[in-house]
Parts: C-alpha cells; sequence; structure tokens
C-alpha cells in the first residue's frame, strides 16, 4: 500500500450531550454526535458515503442502526470490534478505504448509554453486574471481575519492578481533572488535590476510585475525508500522518504484556508512518481507562523509559503547560468514557487551535492519539498534525 | 452447609476434564505432545506449536504470586461478605498463569514472586474450586 501520510484529514468533529443523558440511547446520541461532526465540516448528509461505527457490545450489526437512524445509504460500512482501541482503527480504515476508492468521506464515530444501563437505578446497576459475571469460567468464580483487576495487578507487578508509588500514579489523576475543570461539558469539574486522590476508597487495591474512568452517557463522531477535499471545507483539518496498531492477542498474562503492551508496536508504527518521534509530539490524547493504562502508555510510546512512567507523570510533564500536557479535555478520568472517541476530538480540536487560551496547548502541531481495549489486547495510535508536510 | 451464593464455573467441552480433576485434588494442565509444552486455559490447539496432539497432566500445583489485587468492592452479592478479598495470576512452575485467589493469608502480607501452592476447596457438591495459598 503507498504511504498514506498526510494524504487524509479529519474534517469535523462532533459530540451529543455528555454524561447522564436518560432521555437518549445510544443510537441517538450517535445520530447527534454525527450529524454535529457533519456540519462541523461543512457538509451534508448527502456527502456521506461510508460509516464505522461501534457502541454496546449487545447491538447487532451496531452500523446498520446507526445508518437506519441517520436514513444513510452508504457504499462502506461496518462496525468494529476491538473495544477501545476500536476507534483509531476506525479512523484508520476510513483512510484505507478512501485509499482503495472504495468510498470519499466516512464519518466514524462510537456511542453508548453506559451511566444509564449502570447507574439510573440501583436495580439497573446490580442486574448488569451479575450479568456480566454470571458466565464463564477462570475469573468470576475467583470474585475476578472486569477491567480494574487487569490493571491492578499490572500496576501491583510495575511498584514491585520499578518502584512506582501509588503518589505517583495519582499524579495523573490529579492532572486530568485539573484539565476537566477548564471543560464544561466534563464530568468531573471540581479539581482533585493528591491528598484527596491518596485519602479516597479503594476499589481493586492499589488502584483507588480516582484510578477508575467515568462510566457516561454520550456519544462522538468523526468526519474523514481526503486533504484535498478537506482544505477546501469549513474548518482547518487535521491531518492524518500515521496510525499504527499492535495487538498482544496472546493475553494480558501472557509474557510481559501487562507491563509492555501492543502500544510499543502500535507507536513505532504510527511513528514511522509520519517520520517522525516521541519528541516531535506536542500533546497526547491517550486511552485512560485507568491511571495505570496512562502510566504504561508513557512509557510505550517513548516519552519516557520502561518503568519511568511513575516520575515523568509526578513531574508535572501531563499537566497544561508541561513537557506533553495530556488528555487536555480531562480524559476519560474526568471528562468521562466514551471508549477514546472524545480523545480523537480533542486531538483534533488541539491541532486545530480551537480553544481559549486556558486549555490550548500553545502552538501545538502534533496530537497522539491512542486506543485501547478488546478485554486489554489492542492498542491502536494515530498522529494528528496542523500542517501536512 | 448454607447455600453457597458466589458464581459457579460455566465449563466447556474443552475445560470438563480440568474441572474434574479438581474434584480429585488434581491441578491439571495440557501438555503438548510435540513441544512438550503447557498452556492454560484449556483449548483443543497447542499455542506454541499448534499442535492438536495432547494430554492432560497433572501439574506440581507450585507456583509464584506473579501479581494480585485487593478487593474492596462487591460487584456481586455472593462477594459482600468477602470483600477485602485476594485474587491473583498466579505463575505456575510449569509455565502457564491462571487466575485464582489467595487464601490462608492476611492480603498485606503478600508479595509478587512469593512461592504458593494449590490447594482445593469443593464449594458445592459438583464444584472444586483451585486455589492457592503461601507455600510451606
Ligand atoms: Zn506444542
Amino acid at each position: 500500500m503507498s504511504n498514506l501520510l498526510g494524504k487524509y484529514a479529519i474534517a469535523g468533529v462532533g459530540h451529543s450531550k455528555l454524561g447522564k443523558v436518560p432521555e437518549m440511547g445510544p443510537i441517538g446520541m450517535f445520530a447527534v454526535a454525527a450529524r454535529n461532526a457533519i456540519a462541523d465540516a461543512g457538509l451534508t448528509k448527502a456527502d456521506v458515503d461510508g460509516l464505522i461505527t461501534r457502541g454496546p457490545d449487545d447491538v447487532y450489526c451496531h452500523h446498520q442502526r446507526v445508518g437506519e437512524a441517520l436514513g444513510l445509504n452508504v457504499t462502506y460500512s461496518t462496525s468494529t470490534d476491538n473495544g477501545g482501541a476500536s476507534q483509531v482503527l476506525g479512523v484508520a480504515m476510513a483512510c484505507m478505504a478512501i485509499d482503495a476508492g472504495l468510498c470519499n468521506t466516512a464519518v466514524v464515530g462510537f456511542g453508548r448509554d453506559t451511566w444509564s444501563r449502570t447507574h439510573r437505578t440501583e436495580a439497573a446497576r446490580k442486574r448488569v453486574n451479575i450479568g456480566i459475571q454470571n458466565q464463564g469460567e477462570f475469573g468470576p468464580e475467583f470474585g475476578w471481575f472486569g477491567a480494574p483487576s487487569n490493571y491492578a495487578v499490572s500496576a501491583r507487578r510495575h511498584m514491585k519492578l520499578y518502584g512506582t508509588t501509588k503518589e505517583q500514579l495519582g499524579h495523573i489523576a490529579v492532572a486530568f481533572r485539573e484539565h476537566a475543570s477548564r471543560n464544561p461539558n466534563a464530568f468531573f469539574q471540581k479539581p482533585l488535590t493528591i491528598e484527596e486522590y491518596l485519602g479516597a476508597r479503594m476499589i481493586v487495591d492499589p488502584l483507588c476510585l480516582y484510578d477508575c474512568s467515568i462510566y457516561i452517557d454520550g456519544a462522538a463522531a468523526v468526519v474523514v475525508t481526503s486533504a484535498e477535499r478537506a482544505k477546501d471545507l469549513k474548518n482547518p483539518p487535521a491531518y492524518i500522518m500515521g496510525f499504527g496498531f499492535g495487538n498482544r492477542l496472546s493475553g494480558w498474562f501472557e509474557e510481559s504484556n501487562m507491563l509492555t503492551t501492543g502500544a510499543k508496536e502500535a507507536g513505532e508504527a504510527a511513528y514511522r508512518m509520519a517520520g517522525i518521534g516521541p519528541d516531535d509530539v506536542d500533546t497526547a490524547q491517550l486511552y485512560d481507562c485507568f491511571t495505570q493504562m496512562v502510566l504504561l502508555q508513557l512509557e510505550d510510546y517513548g516519552f519516557c523509559g520502561k518503568g519511568e512512567g511513575g516520575p515523568f507523570a509526578a513531574s508535572g510533564a501531563l499537566r497544561l503547560g508541561g513537557r506533553l500536557p495530556t488528555n487536555t479535555s480531562g480524559g476519560q478520568l474526568s471528562e468521562g468514557h466514551t471508549e477514546g472517541m472524545l480523545q480523537i476530538v480533542e486531538g483534533v480540536r488541539q491541532v486545530r487551535h480551537e480553544h481559549g487560551p486556558d486549555r490550548q496547548v500553545k502552538d501545538a502541531e502534533i496530537a497522539l492519539v491512542s486506543g485501547h481495549g478488546g478485554n486489554t489486547a489492542c492498542q491502536s495510535a494515530m498522529i494528528l498534525a496542523r500542517d501536512a508536510s | 452447609m448454607s447455600e453457597y451464593t458466589k458464581p459457579l464455573p460455566y465449563p466447556t467441552i474443552e475445560s470438563e476434564p480440568f474441572w474434574e480433576g479438581c474434584k480429585r485434588r488434581e491441578l491439571l494442565l495440557p501438555q503438548c505432545r510435540q513441544c512438550r509444552g503447557y498452556w492454560f486455559p484449556p483449548g483443543s490447539t497447542c499455542p506454541h506449536c499448534w499442535s492438536t496432539e495432547w494430554d492432560w497432566t497433572k501439574a506440581s500445583g507450585r507456583g509464584r504470586i506473579h501479581s494480585f489485587g485487593v478487593y474492596h468492592r462487591a460487584y456481586h452479592p455472593g462477594f459482600e461478605g468477602e470483600i477485602p478479598y485476594v485474587f491473583a495470576v498466579i505463575q505456575l512452575d510449569e509455565g502457564p498463569r491462571m487466575v485464582s485467589n489467595v487464601v490462608n493469608e492476611s492480603p498485606d502480607k503478600l508479595e509478587c514472586d512469593q512461592p504458593v501452592e494449590v490447594v482445593f476447596e469443593d464449594v458445592t457438591e459438583d464444584v472444586t474450586l483451585y486455589k492457592f495459598m503461601p507455600a510451606a
């Protein structure tokens, strides 16, 4: 395949109402996000001929439900299944589909009613938990329930090998909350102190409440088209300079996968395509399901060495004004969890210089955006730039 | 014995012999005839060399705590009376890693890489779970 460096761009971004949105379902929120992204690009429904989606795992052929809601016929559409790594993957798939001549302008998005499903009533909360957990083997019977456990064992092992501390993890949560305080859409906007972090109740020790991302209702979407076309549209394009993937499908517990993730391969591929290195990145929008996952990615994407993520985070590097302002919307830890889709939106807004001075990374030219998920195995990375060269 | 309220394993066609082994106090692992490698969870193909010729082999039951966490929140009502409880990724001496509980020790005394050995717990008439405790 030809090098796609700078050939495609994100021309528009949008999202639905975020947070507690009990009045809408996941498909409805997606439709709003898609409408807003298309409008942001200055395009119309008639321009869209590609659709790549992801939503709740229990919605069969999700892209068909979304397309139905939007009254859309397209040449290229599918739903993705790499968990939180799907959203960056979807953007890359859009570039490849356009490059292959299969479509011209694609909407890529994610939407889920996660808060409503789990918090609307106490009964709903219990039903969701038990529904997931009474299936299967080699986990639930030992009280091993999903995501927090995976990152707790990763954090504990990281602490053992590298001397990482709880307080260092806390600096990730505190920095992102500080950013969220500048984001009126963030679920939690009240600043968090390191003392509050250290005093918080444990969920799965060593991870406490503030190490965990926030379930919200919400959808976000982007419009991908050729750089050529994007140049003449309503808003400045965010050029897609590179992307890459790493999928350590052998499993989180295998080899050293809970310490060095597929982000290493994903990052290397994305940097190679873009012709840059980690030192060229002005802002990172990292997949932050848990603080620990941010720590691992800081290392795996080469912003610091393996084992140095703790001191790097504690240095203040992640804050606005720091060496690598990260998750400048508050991220999933404070803005809310949309499986990484809002990270892409924020990466675009940063390289467009769209924010006011309190939230804008000064002179941001290059953003790294990451995705992670599919039950810990999958990683995706993308480089966005203000200029195509 | 009061009613057991925690989740029970849902064995598959590939894992049934493993659970039968637990009932007999045997920790069984699939072992490849071709490359002699072990793996877990059970599956019909050796993930190392892709051979489908293998045997159930009794493992030593010895290993180390690769890592662990302590639940302070019950995500299932069956665990409400248990918190805080320890779950761990156990590195077996034979190579594979498995999720389990570490019992008979206070959570704050545990460490990564600490030696452990298997113990079996009959939780219902039909189900025996494998757990680990610090090695003697
Ligand atoms: Zn083999």
